[in-house]
């Protein structure tokens, strides 16, 4: 690897860099900021775009100049409508689903970093098979077999389909965690009396509480998130925000104002959260692929 | 003592397999017996408007036959190809971009960092509205100020040569702090004497970036690249927001199109059958790129 870097000239000839660079050399710092707070600008300015929209009045929905009268009007219009209801329908599908996971997921997860079991490798491999395998492969069964369980266009429908991913992901992103618990301090519990399932929730579990949190908020973005599975799993009863705002499109056409409301605040949880678990986010989208 | 830890070994041994075991019944539940039942329904001509298509297993390639002379399916497929190797170049080269652009160690840079995660995090939904907003001829900022200084420009997602452009532009906003993520995790692990000597030795920037930093980061590039590239093809909502697979079907991707098919069309069999192509697709393009990606590691070892 060092072969490859080009010799340099052995003495730096005396610097005569013209001045222009000189100057660029300088104030490469402050060059870098300015550009970087120009560059998120302008990456975030679709962004920005729809959040002022929300508060513009409607006779000036177009308008570009920055001093206007924000307005709630919007947002009360939502608050009539039906968008409560299914915003309160994500709340309970994204929640229920990642408690779910939790449960079930981490049990599995610390088994799994502790056992040693030989089909740990192929317990691995069917989770990232989840992970990589496209929605349409679900929800295709899913839909068909709904209509027979009653589970169509209900919660508990969408909540068990959100465990497709959140729990492959959970027992991925919890392992880790687990691994950098000392056995010796589990062992120690076992001495002083405690069982094995008492140990960990005594000892092992709050030490890597920061790792449950981030899951959890994981977990949850994920389901707030999904579109297509509630799109095509639920009608009314129990279509959750995105779908919400994708059926008064198609009933009241594109009125902007309103659509922009909703869409800041199907999107504010989300922003929020997702700035807690800025440093996890990388392993749990890569979920199945990235070691650490 | 020796008695008891192996008391204690069993013990946690049979508490794991407790622990293991409704994690693995739930997953079995809620995976295989849906990927079974998909293959199943793509034996068939299920159709939900006709009665009796159910489980009628008498000709079980027809749909397989079928869509090997579908010419809208092989189109999609090429659509899809096309959507995927741009987005994920496009990806690559702005995150790695905006990622080295970070890499500075200021205050201003690392507060940066969370902005612009924040189109990845954004739900999908959201981000196809605001794009929609963005092409919108009468609405966007951008289409607005074009046609005050006289250069008025056709909406992107109307225009049946651009429309896949116009994915592809909101499909890379959403996914470049993806790779920018990954990159930055990877830059801040290079140990700081190799740049260190590449300085004292007179290397430029781009030499620094090619021959010091970027043997770094290789690894991390490709582990980013398949994972969009796997993702990509799930792609949906900015679709089904932006352009609705169209105009005509220049937009409409094979995920697309099996949606269609099963529950526009509810022509569930031939739906299935698709998916379960998707499937064999995605799981062959992982064992190959694991193939790959294992065979570099090996040499660069």
């Amino acid at each position: 690897m060092q072969r490859q870097i080009e010799p340099g000239p052995v003495a730096a000839p005396p610097l005569r860099v013209p001045p222009s660079r000189y100057w660029v050399q300088r104030h490469r710092r402050r060059l870098g900021d300015i550009g970087t707070v120009g560059l998120l600008l302008l990456v975030l300015f679709p962004f920005v775009w729809l959040v002022q929209m929300s508060f513009r009045p409607n006779a000036d929905i177009l308008g570009y100049d920055l001093l206007f009268t924000p307005t709630l009007a919007h947002y009360r219009a939502l608050w009539t409508g039906a968008f409560p209801a299914s915003f309160l329908n994500s709340m309970i599908t994204s929640l229920a689903s990642t408690v779910l996971a939790m449960v079930i997921g981490v049990p599995a997860a610390y088994a799994l970093s502790r056992s040693g079991f030989k089909s740990s490798r192929r317990i691995a491999l069917w989770i990232l098979a989840t992970r990589m395998a496209p929605p349409i492969a679900f929800t295709i069964p899913f839909f068909l077999a709904y209509r027979h369980l009653g589970l169509s266009d209900t919660l508990l429908g969408l909540i068990i389909v959100y465990l497709t991913f959140n729990l492959a992901l959970v027992i991925w992103m919890m392992q880790p965690f687990f691994d950098g618990v000392p056995r010796e301090l589990e062992e120690a519990a076992w001495i002083d009396g405690c069982g094995v399932w008492e140990a960990f929730c005594r000892v092992t579990l709050p030490l890597s509480a920061p790792g449950l949190a981030a899951t959890a908020v994981i977990c949850f973005i994920l389901s707030w998130n999904d579109f297509f599975y509630a799109l095509v799993l639920t009608r009314t009863n129990a279509s959750t925000a995105p779908v919400a705002i994708v059926n008064f499109i198609q009933y009241t056409g594109w009125e902007w104002g309103r659509i922009a409301a909703a869409g800041t605040l199907v999107m504010l949880p989300v922003v929020l959260f997702s700035m807690l678990v800025r440093n996890y986010l990388v392993r749990g989208l890569a979920a199945g692929g990235v070691k650490e | 003592m020796p008695a008891r830890r192996l008391a204690w070994g069993a013990q946690r041994r049979r508490s794991f397999l407790l622990g293991i075991a409704p994690a693995v019944l739930v997953l079995a539940i809620i995976t295989i017996a849906p990927a079974i039942y998909l293959v199943a329904t793509s034996l068939t001509p299920l159709n939900l408007t006709l009665p009796g298509t159910a489980w009628d297993f008498s000709a079980p390639a027809a749909n397989y036959l079928d869509l090997a002379e579908d010419p809208r399916f092989t189109r999609s497929v090429w659509i899809q190809v096309k959507l995927s190797i741009t987005t994920v170049i496009g990806q690559l080269l702005v995150g790695l971009g905006v990622a080295l652009l970070l890499n500075g160690s200021s205050r201003v840079r690392t507060l940066a960092r969370s902005g612009f995660l924040i189109p990845m995090v954004l739900p999908p939904i959201v981000v196809g509205i605001l794009w929609r907003v963005m092409y919108a001829v009468d609405i966007s900022p951008f289409h607005r100020f074009m046609a005050f200084i006289g250069l008025p420009v056709p909406s992107l997602i109307t225009d049946p040569n651009w429309a896949l452009t116009a994915i592809v532009i909101a499909e890379t906003w959403e996914w470049f702090p993806f790779t920018m993520l990954m990159v930055l995790a990877a830059l801040q692990m290079i140990p700081a004497s190799p740049l260190e000597a590449a300085r004292i030795d007179g290397a430029n920037d781009w030499q620094i970036f090619r021959f010091v930093m970027f043997p770094y980061i290789q690894s991390t590039l490709v582990v980013a690249a398949i994972f969009r590239l796997i993702d990509s093809i799930k792609a949906f909502p900015l679709i089904f927001v932006l352009t609705d697979g169209g105009p005509g079907d220049v937009t409409e991707v094979t995920n697309y199109y099996a949606y269609r098919q099963a529950f526009t069309f509810s022509l569930w069999g031939y739906g299935s059958a698709i998916a379960t192509l998707m499937v064999a697709g995605v799981f062959v393009l992982s064992y190959l790129i694991d193939r790959l990606t294992g065979v570099a590691h090996a040499e660069a070892d």
